[in-house]
């Protein structure tokens, strides 16, 4: 196998976690609250079947497949050429998806904290870091989130305990003002972000305990079905109906936290908590893109493909939207079709395939 | 060495006589040519022009020719100053020489009927006797016989056990390691009195066989690790191992890295905690350093002093070194990004007070922390390596440069004062002295982030520094463990200090057998309310 080292299901959940919710915290609310309005802290829980269903589909399929991608069992599934063809389509897409939340983060830091440095420096830092721990492999990626991702959670908690005081649980009301609808329509946009649960399947092959795979992924579920209800609530009792007007809601709300006329401005703290998940996220997203690239070429190593292909997504991230508005679009009209399509289509293809077939990998003969 | 694969060292190359010069091999070939394992010689005289062609030019070396009763050749080699020589004259010498006439002189007889030290040792070789003498203890070669015996007289200057410098404490063990192994050996051994407890004898060094010891608790120890570590030592051929400091840097793992990956301590009591968890001590001869592996980040922030004070307040003084060592890393960075990029996030009165201050520096914010971090790690440097009688005068100029002359000079604001002797301060709580440089050479890169990146820069390098730690390895063991990787039974020691009765397991890097250390239920519970 190219990747030596191995994870536990607990550092899976800890990397998958941030994954999903890095940016999502910061820009489902405001597309939610769009749709939803006052409903929007329903829809991450209708969203979160899509997250159940992803998850399912990629443990299905490694239980079928234990030690291998999808890039792999693409091929043993749908034959030589059909299934490089696939493998080479999915990497596009990861390269892509991971310039994407690249690009997410420039607009994030450049719109609010360094208006004046230009976008590629913004990238292509975060790019480079991103790629030193891809290059030391899936066990320094695992190991830098646990070290993160309790510091970000608890830095998180630490915001909404002290925007507290600005809470009107009374911009909840009306509760299903005009239906069930709203919430549903409203959660499309988060399930686009469920469906990422599907990166789990780069992860499954190198786990060490794999019979905990099932419980970890529900569990990460619905951590996140809570971190995204809570966020939601938070910014809907803030701002009301006001929520879908900002592009992140969260960070608005930071900016309200005044106490004793020393703690305030906690923006940069939610800026901190953001690079922190979205360092996690990227690095996730990359090493699965080189992963892929790497086993879809056939090479015994992924480390010297690290570099170029962080270059790559560099540039992907620069001209993948010319401002953030296009950006905002795109993630909230074609982003869901566009992860449904890679994350829910292609896999339920394959396993139902590989499941009419009775394809299995060679190894798992037991 | 990467993910998980260990043992794998890169194969060295062996120096041979190739790479030798032709002078150096004209010299040592009369060296070589009883260097390995030549038997001694049956005749006294051969053995003898053999010795003192050995030592040629060594004044210190001493022949002394004798007979054993009156009757057979036979002659005491040994280094002046190393060996206890009344000791030789009483118990060896003149039994020797008065002995009766008669008898038969095998070396076995001698051995046990004549000469009256406890320590005798048969040798026939002569590098066996080689080793022997330079080590001080005496040889004695008989006529008509192809062996000797060595009498383990050795004895020299010695530092006598002392409170240790670098690791002071106000409650425990005031002994410190000296330079001498036997003595630090007999510190250890007092505290573990099982003789599960193991001193492998190694050596290294092509000049100084510097003698090194292995030590480790048979039952308790890591049986990779401890294979590991005796490898590394093996592959080690250097001209001189002069301090233990020369050995770490030859058999850590990643030897490019700010973060220490070995402990050096002074201290006995410290090395018997670390070998009861499991770990490994290395002894080099000649240093009162010892090396103990495995190492976490978190065992660097564990004072030896945690363990003998109440837990409350062991646990909150770690918590107080760790938000220290975040502060000695990040204040003065923390302080540049913010006056730089982030005055939104001082707060109103604070920031006029700062501005009013820096109203006449002319240096803007990240020149004038550089600056002033640079002269304090000067003046510690001076104060460190200077002669104690002007330490005085270094501390005086210190106070002048960082303090209230160069602020009312103008050239320094007040409030960068307050940070650079906060982050001084903050940097001797680490208790490792390596960590504790580690963390102060990572500063400046942080401050030059914070001056072109502000906060964002800051968060930059703390994530490059945590995947730094996280690709780092000590003798297998990740570093940043038992946090990431996480095992509960590690964690006792990293945040908090468990109560002693609390602490029945052995940490995670002790051999997977033998994971209890004490038993359950010892939480003190005296009877109450009796009369």
């Amino acid at each position: 196998m190219i990747e030596k080292g191995k994870i536990s299901t607990l550092q899976m959940a800890i990397l998958i976690y941030p994954t999903i919710i890095a940016t999502a915290i910061l820009l489902v609310p405001a597309i939610t609250g769009e749709q939803a309005r006052q409903d929007m802290w329903m829809s991450p829980i209708w969203a979160s079947a899509a997250g159940f269903l992803s998850a399912f589909i990629a443990i299905q399929l490694n239980k079928r497949f234990p030690e291998q991608t999808i890039i792999q069992y693409s091929e043993t599934i749908a034959g030589k050429f059909l299934g490089k063809v696939i493998g080479f389509v999915f990497i596009f897409f990861l390269a892509h998806i991971c310039g994407v939340i690249l690009r997410e983060y420039g607009e994030f830091v450049k719109g609010n904290f360094l208006d004046t440095t230009p976008m590629i420096v913004i990238l292509g830092s975060i790019a480079f870091v991103c790629a030193l721990a891809v290059r030391g492999g899936l066990e320094v990626i695992a190991r830098s989130a646990q070290i993160f991702v309790p510091v970000v959670t608890v830095l998180f908690i630490f915001v909404l305990l002290l925007l507290s005081p600005e809470l009107n649980p009374a911009n909840m009301l009306p509760v299903f003002e005009k239906g069930l609808m709203p919430s549903l329509r409203g959660a499309v946009v988060p399930a686009g972000w469920y469906l990422e649960f599907f990166m789990i399947s780069f992860l499954l092959p190198f786990l060490r305990d794999r019979k905990k795979a099932v419980k970890w992924s529900a569990v990460t579920v619905i951590a996140v079905l809570i971190t995204m209800v809570i966020t939601n609530m938070v910014t809907l009792f803030v701002f009301g109906s006001l929520t879908p007007k900002f592009t992140y809601p969260v960070m608005e709300a930071a900016r309200y936290i005044s106490i004793a006329e020393f703690i305030q401005h906690m923006e940069s703290v939610v800026m901190a908590i953001w690079v922190g998940g979205i360092f996690v996220k990227i690095s996730v997203f990359f090493y699965a893109a080189v992963l892929s690239t790497a086993q879809w070429l056939n090479l015994s190593d992924y480390r010297p493909l690290v570099f170029p292909i962080a270059l790559i997504v560099t540039v992907l991230g620069h001209w993948s939207a010319s401002n953030l508005q296009e950006l905002e679009i795109f993630l909230s009209e074609t982003f869901p079709f566009y992860s449904f399509i890679f994350l829910a289509v292609i896999p339920v293809i394959l396993l139902l395939a590989a499941a009419i077939r009775g394809k299995r990998s060679n190894k798992s003969s037991n | 060495m990467k993910n998980g694969e260990k043992g794998k060292l890169p194969s060295i190359k062996r120096r041979g006589k190739k790479r030798r010069s032709k002078k150096a091999d004209k010299m040592s070939k009369l060296e070589s040519s009883v260097d390995e394992q030549t038997p001694l010689f049956n005749n006294l005289s051969d053995n003898e022009d053999t010795f003192r062609s050995i030592y040629k030019d060594s004044s210190d070396v001493i022949f002394r020719p004798f007979y054993i009763g009156e009757q057979v050749k036979a002659i005491l080699i040994y280094i002046e100053g190393l060996s206890n020589i009344e000791e030789i004259d009483d118990s060896v010498l003149s039994p020797l020489i008065k002995s009766s006439m008669g008898e038969n002189y095998f070396i076995d007889t001698l051995i046990h009927k004549k000469v009256s030290t406890s320590s005798v040792k048969e040798v026939k070789t002569f590098s066996d006797s080689i080793k022997e003498i330079s080590s001080g203890n005496p040889v004695i070669l008989v006529d008509q016989q192809n062996s000797g015996f060595a009498l383990g007289l050795s004895k020299w200057e010695k530092r006598s056990v002392d409170e240790p410098k670098a690791e002071m404490v106000v409650r425990g063990p005031r002994e410190g390691f000296v330079e001498t192994i036997g003595v630090n050996t007999s510190l250890i051994r007092r505290r573990i009195r099982s003789p599960k407890l193991k001193m492998k004898s190694m050596q290294a060094g092509e000049y100084t066989k510097t003698r090194i010891n292995l030590a480790y608790v048979e039952g308790i120890v890591d049986e990779t690790v401890l294979e590991e570590a005796i490898n590394r030592i093996k592959r080690i051929d250097v001209d001189g191992v002069v301090d233990s400091g020369v050995l770490e840097e030859f058999i850590e793992d990643n030897p490019n890295s700010p973060f220490p990956q070995v402990i050096a301590t002074e201290r006995p009591d410290n090395v018997t905690a670390s070998l009861l968890e499991g770990r490994v001590a290395v002894l080099v001869d000649g240093s009162p350093f010892v090396l103990v592996v495995p190492v976490t980040f978190y065992s660097l922030m564990q004072a030896s002093e945690d363990y003998y004070g109440r837990y409350l307040i062991a646990t909150s003084i770690r918590w107080l070194r760790y938000l220290f060592l975040l502060i000695s890393l990040f204040l003065p960075s923390l302080y540049v990004a913010l006056l730089t990029f982030h005055q939104e996030m001082v707060p109103t009165t604070l920031l006029f007070s700062i501005a009013a201050s820096r109203a006449q520096v002319p240096f803007p914010a990240l020149v004038e922390a550089l600056m002033m971090e640079i002269t304090f790690e000067a003046l510690r440097e001076a104060g460190l390596r200077l002669p104690k009688q002007v330490g005085s005068a270094v501390s005086i100029v210190g106070a002048l440069v960082i303090g209230e002359a160069a602020v009312s000079a103008g050239i320094v604001s007040a409030p960068m004062v307050i940070v650079v002797a906060l982050t001084g301060v903050a940097s001797f709580t680490i208790a490792r002295y390596s960590a504790s440089a580690a963390v102060r050479m990572l500063r400046f890169p942080m401050i030059l982030l914070a001056g072109t990146l502000g906060l964002l820069g800051i968060i930059m390098g703390i994530i490059v520094i945590i995947i730094h730690m996280a690709t780092l390895r000590s003798f297998g063991q990740p570093y940043l463990s038992p946090m990431a990787p996480m095992k509960w039974s590690g964690m006792k020691d990293v945040l908090l200090r468990a109560p002693w009765w609390k602490f029945n397991t052995r940490p995670h890097y002790s051999g997977n057998y033998n994971k209890y250390r004490q038993s359950d239920n010892q939480k003190p519970s005296p009877i109450r309310g009796e009369e």
